[in-house]
Formats: structure tokens, sequence, C-alpha cells
């Protein structure tokens, strides 16, 4: 297939059905909306592309910056678009809660604000509350933006509501489904898309997904938050549910590795409400009925997301040279040496000495002489074999004395016959008004 | 008659024990007037040891200092020498209060806004100051000059750090020096060199956010660079306090309160608080617009577990966990705690006066204190007092045992007077004569707006400690720590 522009391959994204042996509900067939086959990966490209639209040749003319309330996929299709016809894009959030997105947006040209945090000391007067910044940035003289306004545009509805919504339509035959799930953050898809759908079958059940208050799952907004969207209205709704983390990064197991669909957790939390929601209804249908869930983006950018909260998922191997793989009785042989001791042993044996603290700061402040293998990078090398020379002695260094007495453990038990640990480390060097140097 | 909507306090010892010797507080009240302060030295001393166990957690060296203004007891800043903590101290009269209080010089920092008087008692005995900036400095090594003073330490109080690649809208803040104008600030401190001894930097930030934290204390640790580079040696990163306080028992009840706030806002249930009030939130065509005007009750890390959480969290750009930064560069944290030390340190204790049940079938419970007497509702803190009742069974039976919504009213002549505007749940109605105690007070909501309006005294303050007869009380400034034995520590 052949385009011109990237952006006319936004939108007519996959309908596929899960496997009736992985969801396990009787009578119901179930399929996932793969959004995340948008050309900058979620469901986000269709709102993204359809409310920058016509404010987009003005803002051309004038060259004005694309301003958007996100810290997730609007931003990244906002940031691709605004690339494509030479404006900035600038996105302003809360907090970048993940990482790779935040990274990719600065790849992609974006400029970031963070709004700033709650005061600790309250100050009941303070007009000067986040979003009040930021409107008020938006108004200041001579500044031209265009904000897309995500929360309040009804254009963010509206392109799943004449794109997302009949493409399950047609892709069923021409009937909406009976169930549609999907999480609700800026409330765009589920409006858009409940509204298409009850066109063909005013009867469609909409559940909406929210998260627990003191959860996060990113793209989805907690009860109290979807309350301060412009397009949410509790009656396109026929349910909301709440949904965990822990549930999201379940569902998106299932899909990832029994399904082949490489969803995130929004996907995951999607999967998940839809045969929680399911299993009671589906053993009293009488014929078969259909359900539709949105997989809103791909795995691939949340997987410090997912370390932080299932760090099993990622259990490395603990290879025999390194310090965890201590015994109390290898620690135990490891030398460490005073300060007037090392001074000495320095003087007349001229041991190699290894600073194991950061190149900042042994840039700032090191004993002469001494060369610099940061931690991380020390237990790397070691864990392919001993990096120094049996020949010459080793004093380690740190700035406590408690992880190079480890290290030196470890360098003894592979094998080095003269490895010393500087102890109470470069902080009782400093104490002992031993010379450091700047260089 | 809405379903009661509980925030119930966290109680942890020995408050929980306090509270229960309701005869003794009763007696306290009766003999000293309402309201009345209570402190509790002994959790004071214990709450030093949790910070302190964070540093060796981390093997940190450096100085917790008490930022004094969060309480003007003279028993808990007593029983405070006796800890290994220091002070910081914000007027002339806290640096005085100190040193009367057994702090020496070498323990005692002077930060905020200073008078001339200020500098030359904290230069003359040796405190270290906190300069605000350059004027400060200048000031202050004239006087050093002028007066023959001894050199005097200073740590530089920088602001407006800058993060990597993206911009933090931090909120303007009145004090120290823009971190692009250190260069300038370290010249004028070269200058007087003979008269100031520049031995760290500090921030202060009023946010909660351990990000905008984290991306200071970094720049910190880049403008110490700054100073060695030029020849000094600084060895302190002073990051102020805002550690802050878990005030409620249950997160639960917390999220349910502030759901239902919420959906009041929005008119889609009855008002929870006094004329409709909502706490900064409105609606707007169905819309719920503006921003909770609250401090955040219950937070699950709070205090020295929200330091520990910090010195956890990478340095933005250098990466490594901060506490791994601060010690591979040799640097000593300084940390200015207030309200975060004195959790669970104290409490206020007000006399019922009247109870009027009114058209909408809510109670208005008149106090004999009034709003700046007990500052939880200034301060943006929403929690559930404690009803102690007077020489009555536990269980009366009037017909009053059942959950109460009340008003809390002061005794000012103004509309305005509400120790807070919530409708406060009460598991029953309190009678004339009946206290109602007001939990973990000790940090900002005892004394520091606490006035003379209407000629009315303010609250007397009194010292609890246990002895192996139980509870024993003094008058705040009759205690010094050799009254509660038992917890005696070293420094």
């Amino acid at each position: 297939m052949k385009y011109d522009s990237i952006l006319e391959t936004v939108g007519d994204t996959p309908l596929v059905r899960i496997a009736p042996e992985v969801h396990g509900l009787p009578n119901i067939d179930l399929y996932a909306k793969l959004e995340f086959c948008n050309p900058f990966g979620s469901l986000k490209d269709r709102a993204a592309w359809n409310m920058v639209r016509p404010g987009l040749g003005s803002a051309v003319e004038k060259g004005s910056q694309i301003v958007e309330l996100s810290s997730g996929n609007t931003a990244k299709a906002l940031a691709a678009i605004a690339g494509m016809h030479g404006l900035g894009f600038k996105s302003v959030t809360n907090r970048m809660k993940i990482p790779e997105i935040k990274e990719l947006l600065l790849l992609l040209g974006a400029e970031i604000e963070e709004l700033p945090g709650q005061s600790e000391c309250l100050d009941p007067t303070d007009s000067e509350d986040p979003l009040t910044l930021f409107h008020r940035s938006l108004a200041e003289p001579g500044s031209a933006y265009l904000h897309t306004d995500q929360y309040y545009n009804d254009r963010n509805p509206e392109a799943h509501e004449s794109g997302t919504g009949p493409e399950i339509v047609a892709d069923l035959g021409g009937r909406a489904p009976d169930w549609f799930v999907a999480g609700v953050g800026t409330a765009g898809s589920s409006t858009g898309v409940a509204r298409a759908l009850r066109k063909h079958g005013p009867e469609v059940e909409v559940v909406g997904l929210v998260a627990e208050k003191s959860d996060f799952i990113p793209g989805i907004r907690n009860i109290d938050e979807v309350q301060e969207v412009g397009i949410f209205d509790p009656l396109t709704y026929d349910t909301i549910e709440k949904i965990t983390s822990t549930e999201a990064i379940d569902g998106m197991l299932t899909l990832v590795r029994r399904c082949g669909i490489l969803a995130g957790p929004t996907g995951g939390a999607a999967y998940f409400g839809a045969v929680r929601h399911l299993r009671e209804v589906a053993p009293r249908l009488t014929g078969t009925a259909t359900a539709v869930f949105i997989v809103c983006d791909r795995v691939e950018s949340y997987l410090s997301y997912i370390k932080k909260r299932r760090p099993d998922l990622f259990g490395r191997q603990r290879t025999s040279a390194s310090v965890g793989s201590l015994s109390p009785e290898d620690a135990s042989r490891a030398a460490g040496i005073g300060v007037a001791e090392a001074q000495e042993w320095m003087a007349k044996e001229n041991p190699l000495v290894v600073d194991m603290r950061s190149p900042y700061a042994y840039a700032a402040l090191h004993i002469e002489g001494s060369m610099n293998i940061v931690d991380e990078l020390f237990e790397d090398l070691v864990r392919g074999g001993l990096p120094f020379s049996k020949a010459r002695p080793v004093l380690l260094a740190c700035p406590v004395g408690e992880q190079s007495l480890k290290y030196a453990a470890l360098l003894t038990r592979l094998g080095h016959p003269d490895v010393r640990s500087l102890a109470g480390g470069i902080i009782a060097w400093r104490d002992a008004g031993a010379p450091l140097v700047r260089e | 008659m809405v379903a009661p909507l509980y925030l119930e306090p966290k109680l942890d010892p020995p408050l929980t024990s306090l509270l229960a010797s309701a005869s003794l507080l009763h007696r306290l009240v009766d003999g000293l007037g309402s309201p009345l302060n209570v402190v509790v030295p002994e959790r004071f001393a214990e709450n030093v040891t949790r910070f302190r166990s964070v540093y060796r957690r981390h093997h940190l060296e450096g100085t917790v200092y008490f930022a004094h203004k969060a309480n003007r007891s003279s028993a808990l800043v007593r029983r405070l020498a006796s800890t290994p903590a220091a002070v910081d101290v914000a007027s002339l009269e806290e640096l005085q209060h100190a040193l009367a209080c057994g702090f020496t010089p070498d323990r005692i920092g002077a930060t905020g806004p200073k008078e001339p008087e200020f500098l030359w008692l904290a230069a003359r005995t040796g405190a270290t100051v906190n300069v605000d900036g350059r004027s400060e400095l200048e000031a202050l090594a004239a006087l050093v000059h002028r007066h023959g003073l001894p050199r005097t330490q200073v740590l530089l109080r920088l602001s407006d750090f800058s993060g990597p690649a993206v911009r933090i809208l931090t909120h303007r803040s009145r004090f120290g020096v823009p971190e692009s104008e250190l260069s300038a600030l370290l010249d004028a401190a070269e200058r007087h060199r003979d008269a100031v001894e520049v031995v760290g930097v500090s921030y202060h930030l009023d946010t909660t956010s351990l990000e905008e934290k984290a991306v200071a204390l970094e720049g910190c640790v880049r403008a110490m660079d700054e100073c060695r580079a030029r020849g000094m040696r600084p060895r302190v990163i002073d990051i102020g306090g805002g550690f802050g306080v878990n005030y409620l028992a249950h997160g639960a009840q917390w999220e349910h309160y502030t759901s239902q706030l919420a959906l009041a806002a929005l008119g889609r249930r009855q008002a929870l608080a006094w004329r409709n009030h909502s706490y900064g939130l409105s609606s707007e065509g169905g819309t719920l617009r503006g921003t909770l005007q609250l401090y955040p009750s219950y937070r699950p890390v709070a205090g020295a577990d929200y330091l520990d959480e910090l010195l956890r969290s990478p340095a933005p750009t250098l990466g490594r966990p901060l506490a791994t930064l601060l010690l591979e560069n040799l640097y000593d944290l300084h940390v200015e705690p207030g309200r975060a030390l004195l959790d669970q340190c104290g409490l206020t204790l007000s006399r019922v006066l009247e109870t009027r049940r009114e058209a909408d079938g809510t109670h208005v419970v008149r106090l004999a204190m009034n709003a700046d007497d007990c500052t939880l509702e200034e301060h943006g803190i929403l929690l559930d007092p404690i009803l102690l009742r007077r020489d009555r069974p536990p269980e009366a039976a009037d017909g009053s045992a059942a959950p109460f919504g009340v008003y809390l009213h002061g005794n000012l002549c103004l509309e305005s007077d509400l120790i807070t505007r919530r409708l406060v749940f009460l598991p029953r109605l309190p009678a004339p004569g009946d206290l109602l105690a007001f939990p973990n007070t000790a940090g900002y909501c005892m004394d520091f707006n606490a006035h003379h309006a209407q000629r009315r005294p303010s609250a007397r303050k009194v010292a609890a400690y246990r002895n192996a007869d139980g509870w024993q009380w003094r008058l705040d400034d009759q205690y010094w720590p050799i009254h509660s034995t038992g917890d005696a520590d070293e420094i």
C-alpha cells in the first residue's frame, strides 16, 4: 500500500478475536481492537490528528507552538505531527511517570514542562494552582499557541465516533457488539465509540474502567480525576468499574504471552476488566454474544513501569562472580586496612588504588595516583573474571569501606592474592587528614 | 442525616496512653483552662532517633535540625538539647530561647529573614548562618568587621534549580538566590573570606514532590563543586524540611472522603461543610474545576520514611541514588524537619460549652477555643477530634450513642470562627463539660497563630511525661529533661 503521508495511515486498525480457550468465557466472542497499529503507536493518534487539523493551517502561518496537557500518547502523537509541519510542541504535565515516554518525547523534539508538586505548607489563599498557571501561560500576550485541549475538545470523541466506532461495527458485519469495554482517560475514545455503537445497537452495554485512587495505570484516570474531564459524562457508561495496576499487568501478561498481542498495561486493564465483567453473565447467555475491548498501545514503553511492580518477571540469574553470591566465610576473609597503614603500604608496595565512586565524585576529589572504576562497571567487569594482574596488590576504596570490602572478598575468591579494602573509605581518609587531590 | 464520614486520626504511643487517661486530662483543663496544649517530649526524642536511623542506614554524616518555629514550647526544645539533634532558629527570640534551653552555638543554625541584632547574636556566639542572599552576606561581613566578631560559618541558600531537559514550573519562592546567580554570591564570599567561611549550600522547597527535591539536591552538589573549584572546602548540603506527617489512620477513609467532597462540589450529594464550602473545588457545567486546597492528610510515606525515599531516588542527571551521591562526594547532609519531628508529640484540648440542634438535623458544638488556638483547618489538615466524656459511663442511656454530624464553632464573635468548616462526625453527641481532644497539633497547629483577640488569654501549655507512677505533668516552662527519667539519652 502506498501513501503520501504517514497521517493517511491513522485508523483502520484490526479487530482480532481472542481465542476462547484463553479467556475461558462460554458463549462469548471477545475481540481486541488493536489501536497500537496506528502509526505513532496508540489510539491517541486519531484524536491528536483530528484535534490539530482545523487549526493547523493558521498555526503553520503564524509558527505557533502546539501545546497539550499530556504525559503520554497524546503528547507523542502531537509531537510527531508538529514535527511533520515544522511546528514546535510543548507537553505540560503533572509528572512524567513513564521514563520511556519522556525520553521518546525528547527524542521527538518535544519541550516538556512539569507542573509543581503540592505545597507542603498549605496556603489556602494561593491563586497559583498548577492548572491556573498553565491556562494563564496560554493567554500571555504575544503567545502563539495551538492548544488542542484534549480533556474538553469535542473533536477528541468525534475522532472515535467517526472512526473507531464505525470500524468496529463494520468488522462485526454491521452490528454493534453487546459489550464494549475501555479504560477512561480523557474519556474521548469511550465516549466517541459508545456514541457510534449506540447508533447501531442502542442496547450495547458500555463498561468504563477507572483506577483505584492510590494506584496508577498509565492512560487511566481514577474516580475523582475523571470528574475533572470536560468530555466525561457518567451517563455514557452503563457501569464504571475499578481496576488495579496488578490486574492490568496480569491482563497484559495474558495478551502478551498467550495471544501474541504485545499490549501495554492499559490494554491489559481493558482485557482484564472485560473478562471480569463477563465472567458472571456469560454462563447465563442462551446464544453467542460479542464483546470488544480496546488495546490502546504497545508494551515496550512500559518496561520500567512493569519492572517496578513485578520485578519477578525480569529475574536475572546470579552468577557466581557477583557480590550477591558471597558466603559469610568469603566475606570474613576480606582484608580491611586502616588509613595510616594503607599510606605506608602504598609507599612500600605501590598497590593499584581503585576508587569505586562515580566519575563525578572522583573528578572532584580523589587519592593521587588512583584510578576510577565506578561500582556498577566494576560489577560487570568482575562477572567476566579477574580484571587485574595477580602480580600487583590492589587497594579498593569506596565512600565508607562497605562495598569495597565485599569486592575485596570477591576478588580474593576469584584468586587474587593481595586485595585490601580501605577501611572507613574515602571519608575516613579525608577525616584522617590524608591528602585528596583535584586534578 | 447523612451517613457518617469518619477521618480517624493516626494515634501512636505514647499519645494513645495519654488519651486513655481522660480523668487526668479533665483535671488539667479544670485547673489550667480551655484550651490547653499538651506536649510529649518523650516522643519528640524518639522521632529524632527515627531520622538518625535513616542517616545510619545510608552511612551519612550530618545533623538533624529541628525547625523551632513549628512550636514555641520550652519543654520540647530542652528535651531536644539532650538528643543528638540541633536546632534551626528563625528569629532573635528563638536564638535566645535555644541558647537558654541548653543548645551550644555549634548546634544552632539561623535561617529566615534576619535583623542586624539577630545576625549579631548568631555571629557573636558562633551559630551557623543560613544566608538568604548577597545583601545579607554583605551585611553579615560588615557586622563581623565592625564589631570584631569571630569568622562566621555560613550556608548559602539557593533556589530555582533547573532540571535536565525538562522545565519544572516550581512555585516562586521568597527565599534564596537563584542557582544561576551563585557565581556572584561566591565572588562576594571570597571577597569577605576573612569574615565568613562557606561551609556549604542549602535549599528549602515548599513541595511534596520528590522529583523537584532530587533536582535541587543534585543542583546543590554541582554548586558545591563550584565552591571546591574556587579552593573552598565546603562539607554541608542542607536540604531543608518538608518531610510531612501522616495524620490519618486509614487511607480508605481519606480517599472516600475526598471523593465525596468532589461529588458535593459537583452538587451530586449533600454538602460536607459549613455553607457548602468545598475546599477549593467547584463545578463548571458539571465538570470538576479547581484544586483540592487540603494538606494530604493521609500520607503513606512521611517523615523519616520520606527522607529515606528521597535518598534512594536517583539523581536526575548523574543517575546515582542521592544518598550515594552525597556519600561519595564526601558531603554531610543536614535536614530541617519541623512538623515531621513533632509527629505524635502533642494534642490540644478544648471544653465543650454548648450543643445545639439545628433545623437541618445537624448539631452545633460550641467550644471554649477559637480557630487560631488550633490551626489544623488553616493548614488544611482534616482529622476527627476525640471525645473525652466527663463523669459519665461510656454507655449512657440518653439515646445519644449514635453517630452525629456536628459543626465545631469557636468562641470569637466572628461568623468565620469555626474550628473546622467540615461537618465532623462523632460517634455520639458531646455534652457541655465534655472535652474534645485534637491530636497531633504540635507541628504548627498549636501556637503559631495564637493571639489575644477579645482579651482572651492564649492557651497554657503543659509537658506530659511518665514515670513509675504513670503520667505526670509540669507547666511547659517548668519542665527540664531531668524530670522524665527512664528515657535519658546521650549525644
